[in-house]
């Protein structure tokens, strides 16, 4: 009998809540329910008194403008990792919508037909890339980190094989996504806030989003509850390629220009995101709010610092500290959840 | 040959149990002494603390006639005793060699290097003692279960113990590897070595053993030399004299048959299987670990392929590829692990309540919350689970709690077959009493269930008809108001050709 074998009697005993546990629980209850959101709000505070730009209306539109591509990546990305996955091609897929997208865009005389699929073929696009690695995914041979890695690389060659040139002169009925504000706030903002919206109710009050709980929690207990594992692990993908592709709208409205380094970088800042915010890498636990607080966290983080002429790889530092220090919290609060 | 080490009114305390309740025990040197006892008797606990691996533990252990404290491998290793590990603390891709002396490789002159002459000396001065030839050099991944089995001896023995603790060591092996293994063990007794043997087996028991001790109810109730027990004294040693516990229920009426298997033939297996079972009938499924009884359970849920054979509900052919399509058919499965196949830790009691059954519930794909929750709170109040406990994360719910949460999580899919594996293992008394209730309330519904328990006593008490499976195959039927306790156990632990020409 192994070692372990042996402790299944502890095991059971640890089922039982031991006395004196609820007290050292109702302290970090607070902090573990609203930390990053507290974090946040300190933040925001400290900027605000460190910085007489920093709380002005313009700037805070300022942030919201800056964050809403990698916030909408950062929301299909959370689809995945609630799923217990990953999906690293993400900023190999931007560039890809955002050249096919623009190529669209920049035909000649726009006719109705045009002007929808300048913004319908990314949306698809995006989720025909995504679909690629669910499918992959979804057989369960290959790690998801490995299937994305392999299309990261991959998707960006096919851009810069694609176009290797950057497309300029989007017109303007194209740009407004990026470039456009309806009563002084950016469409693309708009957008994003739309996003979050749509996501939340689905992980919230939709059996699909029951069934993404159920498979990053736990596996083989969906599987055992008749869940199609499968499928899900697909369609989360699916989500993510169709939010990248919906991103890459904004991006090229706001930059004018379809490139093929576009989103370099981008899947780094969106689990960034993600983990930051308090979802759990290993799946299961977490929220859409929770993204979307992470995500409003380094995007006011770079522009405070930037405020206070932090240098940039300085910046990059204390990202990067943030992010072990929300990856270990969560660590801390699964060993204590066992 | 005299006392190597004696165990004095050993005292275990589990929250709510005693695993153990004063067991007093000596092993000789050049003995083998044989534990046996039923599950939860008390046997893996007493081996765990002369193992070292309990640093709570009452009452006095002598070597030497000093007192000598345990409670941490170290100092029982120090001590002498070694542990031969079942099932395997190898690390697959190390050598024999290796595996051996994993945590005591020679060091070499450069930091961080071993001496690979020098080791490969000393396993094989080891194998030597055991008069086996292994070769040094492979990963342990290449070598069958047996050789692997004698790996972890040999690890043991490098040692030099002067306790040997054996713990199950035949359950993975076939006939001829466990003859192997006892001819092996008789050599370290006859080179003075102290042996503590513990096993289900009760014919191999009797073979090697020179002493037995039979454990019940974390007591020590019988011991005697070998030579005076007989297979049926034992048995009833360690089942108890005292049946009248044993309290029948009065016989279910029996509809059609509902759920029938046949030839059916799971993958580790070679033997094939027949089942029938009926509407409201409870069958019951008696045998030892690792006798095929959980891969049986899966096979007809779907969880593991089955090799062959034809799984036919209400008469048709029903092709159960998957655990969703045998819930579409109306067959259901509480599983033995828990962990792994029943809880979602991190969703709460309720959501992982209404998991199976979330169609019933949606309108739309939109999951309408007021009729789930009052739906799982109705079936909470049924299987005795606190409604107040189901926004409650699962992971917080105790044993008893999250078996609950398992088993209404499978009525409210009204399964036509529900099968249960080890329901009650590691759950106290109360709610064990309350699942059993539970079940028997199922069949006046017309569900058919197959109960799968180590715990003889409740099937005797439950069960229209008893199974039992050794060696992954069907051994013998009893019927339940017939059956008894010596009769299960003698079909599950005995062979009927001696293990051992002794």
């Amino acid at each position: 009998m192994t070692l372990s074998s042996y402790k299944t009697e502890d095991a059971i005993i640890g089922d039982l809540p031991a006395p004196g546990d609820r007290i050292s629980w109702r302290i970090p209850f607070l902090v573990r329910s609203y930390g990053m959101f507290l974090a946040l709000a300190g933040l925001i505070v400290a900027f605000a008194a460190a910085s007489p730009f920093f709380a002005t209306p313009a700037n805070i539109i300022n942030i919201l403008n800056q964050v809403a591509v990698v916030g909408i990546v950062a929301i299909g990305m959370t689809f995945v990792i609630l799923a217990a996955g990953i999906d690293l091609s993400v900023g190999s897929m931007l560039a890809l919508t955002c050249l096919i997208s623009a190529e669209v865009a920049v035909q000649g005389e726009p006719s109705t037909a045009t002007m929808v699929l300048a913004f319908v073929a990314p949306v698809l696009v995006g989720a025909a890339l995504g679909a690629f690695n669910g499918l992959f995914v979804a057989t369960g041979l290959i790690a998801p980190f490995v299937v994305t890695l392999a299309t990261l690389v991959a998707y960006r060659g096919l851009a810069v094989w694609y176009h290797v040139n950057p497309i300029y002169g989007m017109p303007d009925w194209y740009r407004f996504l990026g470039a456009a504000r309806l009563f002084g706030i950016p469409y693309g903002v708009i957008a994003y806030v739309l996003i979050i919206g749509l996501a939340s109710v689905t992980m919230n009050f939709t059996r699909f989003g029951r069934e993404v709980y159920a498979v990053g929690g736990n596996e083989h207990a969906s599987r055992a509850s008749g869940i199609n594992v499968a499928r899900v692990r697909f369609s989360v993908y699916v989500i993510s390629g169709l939010c990248v592709g919906f991103a890459a709208l904004i991006f090229n409205g706001r930059t004018g220009a379809g490139q093929s380094y576009a989103g370099e970088g981008m899947e780094l800042q969106a689990i960034a995101a993600v983990v930051i915010g308090g979802v759990s890498l290993f799946g299961g636990r977490g929220s859409v709010s929770d993204a979307v607080v992470g995500t409003l966290v380094m995007g006011v983080l770079f522009n405070g610092l930037v405020l206070l002429n932090v240098p940039s790889p300085i910046q990059n530092v204390i990202i990067g500290a943030i992010l072990i220090g929300a990856v270990t919290l969560d660590g801390l609060f699964r060993r204590r959840g066992e | 040959m005299g006392k190597f080490i004696e165990l004095r009114n050993i005292r275990v305390q589990f929250p709510g149990v005693l695993a153990l309740a004063g067991v007093s025990l000596d092993v000789g040197r050049g003995e083998v002494t044989a534990l046996v006892g039923q599950n939860g008797a008390g046997k893996s606990t007493l081996v765990s603390v002369l193992a070292g691996l309990r640093r709570e533990y009452h009452g006095d252990v002598l070597i030497g006639g000093e007192r000598i404290e345990l409670r941490t491998p170290r100092r029982a290793r120090e001590c002498g005793i070694a542990l031969v590990e079942q099932e395997l603390s190898l690390v697959p891709e190390l050598s024999v060699a290796e595996n051996i002396f994993l945590g005591r490789l020679p060091k070499g002159w450069i930091p961080g290097f071993y001496r690979r002459d020098l080791l490969n000396e000393r396993a094989q001065a080891t194998l030597e003692t055991l008069a086996i030839d292994l070769p040094l050099g492979r990963p342990v991944r290449d070598l069958s279960p047996a050789q692997a089995q004698i790996v972890e001896i040999a690890k043991a023995l490098s040692k030099t113990p002067k306790l040997l603790i054996f713990d199950e060591p035949t359950s993975s092996l076939t006939k001829p590897e466990a003859d192997k293994l006892l001819l092996l063990i008789r050599r370290l007794r006859a080179e003075g070595t102290a042996i503590l043997y513990v096993s289900h087996k009760l014919t191999e028991v009797l073979a090697i053993a020179d002493f037995v001790a039979v454990l019940r109810d974390g007591r020590k109730v019988a011991m005697g030399p070998a030579g005076q027990w007989r297979e049926e004294g034992l048995i009833q040693a360690i089942v108890g004299r005292d049946r009248s516990q044993v309290r029948h229920r009065s016989p279910n009426k029996l509809g059609e048959v509902v759920l029938s298997a046949k030839s059916l033939s799971v993958a580790g297996s070679s033997t094939s299987i027949d089942i029938d079972l009926r509407a409201g009938e409870i069958v019951g499924m008696a045998g030892l670990i690792g006798a095929g009884r959980t891969e049986l359970a899966e096979a007809l849920f779907g969880l593991r392929p089955a090799r062959a054979g034809t799984i036919f509900v209400n008469g048709r052919k029903a092709k159960i590829s998957s655990p969703r399509a045998a819930l579409k058919e109306g067959i259901g499965l509480v599983p033995e692990d828990r962990r792994k196949h029943g809880i979602i830790a991190g969703l709460t009691t309720l959501r992982n309540i209404s998991l199976a059954t979330l169609p019933k519930y949606c309108k739309a794909q939109f999951v309408a919350r007021s009729r789930e929750r009052s739906t799982v709170a109705s079936i909470a109040r049924q299987v005795g689970l606190d409604v107040q406990k189901l926004p409650n994360l699962a992971e917080t719910l105790s044993g008893g709690n999250k078996q609950k949460s398992i088993i209404a999580k499978m009525l409210l899919l009204s399964p036509a077959v529900l099968i249960l594996d080890e329901p009650t293992r590691g759950i106290d008394v109360g709610a064990k009493a309350e699942i059993y209730e539970l079940i028997g309330k199922l069949t006046e519904k017309g569900t058919a269930v197959l109960l799968i328990s180590s715990e003889m006593t409740d099937l005797l008490g439950l069960c229209d008809r008893i199974l039992v499976m050794r060696e992954g195959r069907l051994v013998a039927e009893f019927d339940g108001q017939s059956a008894n306790e010596e009769s299960l156990m003698t079909a599950a632990a005995l062979d009927v050709a001696p293990v051992l020409a002794a």
